[in-house]
């Protein structure tokens, strides 16, 4: 069944920055916002921009991601022509290899994007929490008969040595790209969103698996080889909410933006829904001495405390005389009555006990301070203090970050 | 698949629904936020290992459809079995005029589906009763007692809408079946009956060859003495929602912690068609207490003692007490809303006043702008 487009969703990060948090899951599957997942974002937009196709490539601890996945049903990917695909490294006759790279995760899958034949791929990650319309970009695509679409923004310039940056003409094709320049040219960032005319991109994949000394990463190796042979490339502009939550510390910035739709983050929004796989629990309960103010919860949990300035996930409960202050909780959190959480980010199912004080404001700690973290399953016993910028793991050992 | 197949009837007009139910029936009212009152029924049949389940419907059925879909929600859209919808196609009355006049006639009108029921047993329940009733118990129960048909009844004599009442002997037995009372006695009939399905049939045919339609006056009543009817007491949270009173003082119950304890009993989930939303926000200026919430509300104003279902906006300034809010209810600024319930998609104006009382919720028809 021929496709114009497919989607090829990189979801093999380890999510290593995000340290304790992604326990035993991918990071594209850590929750997210209250509800979500990262991955709700790129599936979300793919459904909402027409593409049915979903080439899902998985590789670190997948288990968590696949199940929520399943049959792609939440996402109205499903359909019986396309659907969502997981696809994980696999053993052929002769051989097979995990994914060395990027590149190489889509080489080894060319079977799967021969079998829709399709004009275009596009190439998405799945550590990005962002709104677009692909449709749009995959139209410039078009307009332009580039080779390759490179989705870009505008960045801060004192910021600019962190992204891949995009050099463009007044056409807005790309002439150069440097990966974190130490004298940018160009404030215009790469997102990590690709569309490439399929045939194309093909030939290069094959050729980039043939060169010993590539990477194999788009970034690193095919991008910079397509530049080389002067392949006509677009830069897509795009100035809506984007973020990369690969850090602990964006990770919770991108939660405290989607309690301020001004952020740029709506998700109230009904034009473009963001879809995922809920889970089945009654009604939130604000409990008759409970404060809550700008905070975002779910189902399944039972506020009867103080909660400010925070983003709860379903089934969180806590107890009265408990206070949660700018912090992120993930599903099942417990927190028992008078213990203190603030500027935290909680694993799933951690348990909270009474009068324990967990992180701390910035402005206390002037000189060290840090987002706390605990790990999932993580229980802490009466009266325990974690300290500002201090992880725990899920026994409750201190990790250091590397 | 166990042995119970699971059949729901859907189909009476309740006019004390007001304006509630002139739009649907009972089965498909919003209630707890996020449910319908037919996924009580439909989950309690699933967590009992039920597989297939008819659903019997008659009158304003559509939002009942649109909440069903193809089962999915409940795992009963199956190859083999699952959902089975039971419209009326044949009219035993002239075209449109009537509901069913009973159980018996609904049933007779679903004759040839009857015959294709694959289980042994079959529980009989209302689309508008909300309980979690541990029905695999219940039909163990039925089993081991050898009765001909088990009666599930509430352990009280609430006086519901056009409530069935049973009273019984020392071991169980009904000795009586009692309808249309002024003060009701007795335990309150729950309306969820476990039989054989071969004994269903016969009753069915039975009653048809003599134009009989009455479940509780041509079966349970004229045959208490011969068949063997046995009650099973539930003492748990049991609601039919029959009347705008039951529906507010229900949902108001909802706000006791060891109700919703016992109704959203972890060990028998109560399944409902997900929603899309997102998480619900209180505003830094809003106040939420005592309240139970769907997903997707904006609450900037002041909310007290209510039950929200999804989507719901209130406005700074506004006031909402003791209310329910169905679906897409939006408070303007500083309006106030007391002993309200606004179907979906109210609108409430800038500076508006309601007021109801706890014995006389206003109701405010869908769409509505005040």
């Amino acid at each position: 069944m021929k496709k114009e487009c497919v989607a090829m969703l990189l979801a093999g990060g380890q999510g290593s920055r995000l340290y304790v948090l992604t326990g035993d899951m991918a990071k594209p599957a850590v929750p997210f916002g209250g509800k979500y997942r990262i991955i709700d974002f790129p599936l979300s937009n793919c459904t909402n921009s027409g593409i049915d196709t979903v080439g899902v490539l998985t590789q670190y601890r997948p288990l968590e991601l696949n199940s929520y996945i399943g049959s792609g049903q939440p996402w109205d990917l499903d359909g019986s022509t396309g659907g969502v695909h997981i696809l994980p490294p696999y053993q052929g006759s002769d051989g097979g290899t995990w994914y060395k790279g990027t590149a190489n995760a889509i080489y080894q899958n060319k079977g799967f994007v021969d079998m829709y034949d399709p004009d275009y791929v596009i190439i998405l990650s799945g550590d990005h929490i962002y709104k677009m319309d692909y449709a749009g970009m995959i139209a410039r695509h078009k307009e332009t008969e580039a080779a390759c679409t490179i989705s870009v923004m505008e960045v801060p310039w004192d910021e600019a040595s962190r992204f891949g940056i995009m050099s463009v003409n007044e056409q807005d094709m790309i002439t150069e790209f440097a990966e974190k320049p130490k004298e940018p040219k160009s404030n215009l960032a790469s997102m990590g969103i690709y569309v490439f005319s399929w045939p194309v991109l093909r030939q290069y994949l094959v050729d980039d698996e043939n060169n010993p000394n590539s990477e194999n990463d788009f970034g690193k190796n095919v991008i910079p080889a397509m530049l080389n042979n002067q392949e006509k490339m677009a830069a897509y502009r795009f100035d809506g909410y984007w973020k990369d939550v690969g850090t602990l510390e964006s990770l919770w910035d991108a939660n405290m933006d989607m309690l301020s739709p001004e952020s740029g983050l709506d998700l109230h929004d009904k034009s473009w829904p963001i879809y995922a796989r809920s889970v089945n629990a009654a009604a939130a309960y604000l409990g008759p001495r409970s404060t809550v103010t700008h905070s975002a919860f779910n189902r399944g949990s039972d506020l009867e405390g103080v909660v400010e300035n925070s983003v709860l996930s379903p089934n969180v409960d806590v107890a009265e005389g408990a206070r949660v202050s700018y912090s992120v909780l993930l599903p099942g959190v417990k927190i028992a009555a008078g213990a203190v959480v603030e500027y935290a980010i909680l694993g799933e199912d951690c348990r909270i006990g009474p009068g324990c004080h967990v992180g701390g404001k910035p402005e206390d700690y002037p000189d060290g301070w840090g987002l706390t973290v605990l790990g999932p399953q993580c229980e802490l016993s009466e009266g325990m203090n974690v300290a500002p910028g201090k992880m725990l793991d899920s026994n409750g050992k201190e990790v250091s970050k590397k | 698949m166990n042995g119970l197949h699971g059949i729901i009837f859907s189909y009476e007009r309740r006019n004390d629904l007001r304006e509630l139910g002139e739009i649907r029936s009972a089965s498909s009212m919003p209630f707890g936020c996020r449910f319908r009152t037919v996924d009580f029924s439909l989950s309690t049949l699933v967590n009992a290992g039920t597989t297939d389940v008819g659903i019997v419907l008659h009158g304003q059925y559509q939002s009942l459809l649109d909440h069903l879909g193809t089962g999915k929600d409940w795992d009963l859209s199956r190859k083999r079995g699952g959902l089975r919808l039971l419209p009326p196609f044949n009219y035993q009355q002239n075209w449109g005029v009537m509901p069913f006049r009973g159980k018996m006639e609904a049933l007779a009108n679903v004759r040839s589906y009857l015959d294709t029921i694959r289980q042994g047993y079959v529980v009989m329940m209302e689309g508008d009763l909300v309980a979690n009733l541990p029905l695999a118990d219940i039909y163990a129960n039925h089993i081991k007692s050898g009765a001909d048909i088990t009666v599930v009844c509430g352990n009280d004599s609430f006086a519901t809408e056009n409530g069935t009442y049973f009273e019984k002997s020392d071991d169980g037995r009904v000795t009586q079946v009692l309808y249309k009372l002024n003060t009701p006695r007795g335990y309150r009939g729950l309306e969820v009956y476990i039989l054989s399905t071969a004994l269903l049939k016969q009753l069915v045919d039975d009653c048809k060859a003599k134009d009989q339609f009455s479940w509780r006056r041509d079966v349970l009543l004229a045959k208490k003495d011969t068949l063997n009817l046995r009650t099973y007491i539930w003492n748990g949270f049991a609601a039919q929602i029959r009347s705008v009173q039951e529906y507010y003082d229900r949902s108001m119950q909802l706000l006791n912690p060891a109700i919703r304890k016992e109704l959203f009993t972890p060990e028998r989930p109560v399944r409902a068609k997900g929603s899309d939303r997102a998480p619900s926000y209180v505003g830094a200026g809003g106040r939420c207490v005592n309240s139970l919430m769907a997903d997707g509300c904006s609450i900037e104003g002041v909310v007290e003692n209510s039950v929200l279902c999804t989507g719901v906006v209130v406005e700074p300034g506004a006031v909402v007490r003791n209310c329910v809010l169905f679906k897409g209810t939006v408070v303007r600024r500083n309006a106030q809303l007391s002993y309200v319930i606004t179907d979906k998609k109210v609108e409430i104006l800038p500076d508006r006043t309601l007021m109801g009382h706890s014995t006389y919720p206003i109701v405010l028809a869908k769409g509505s702008r005040v």
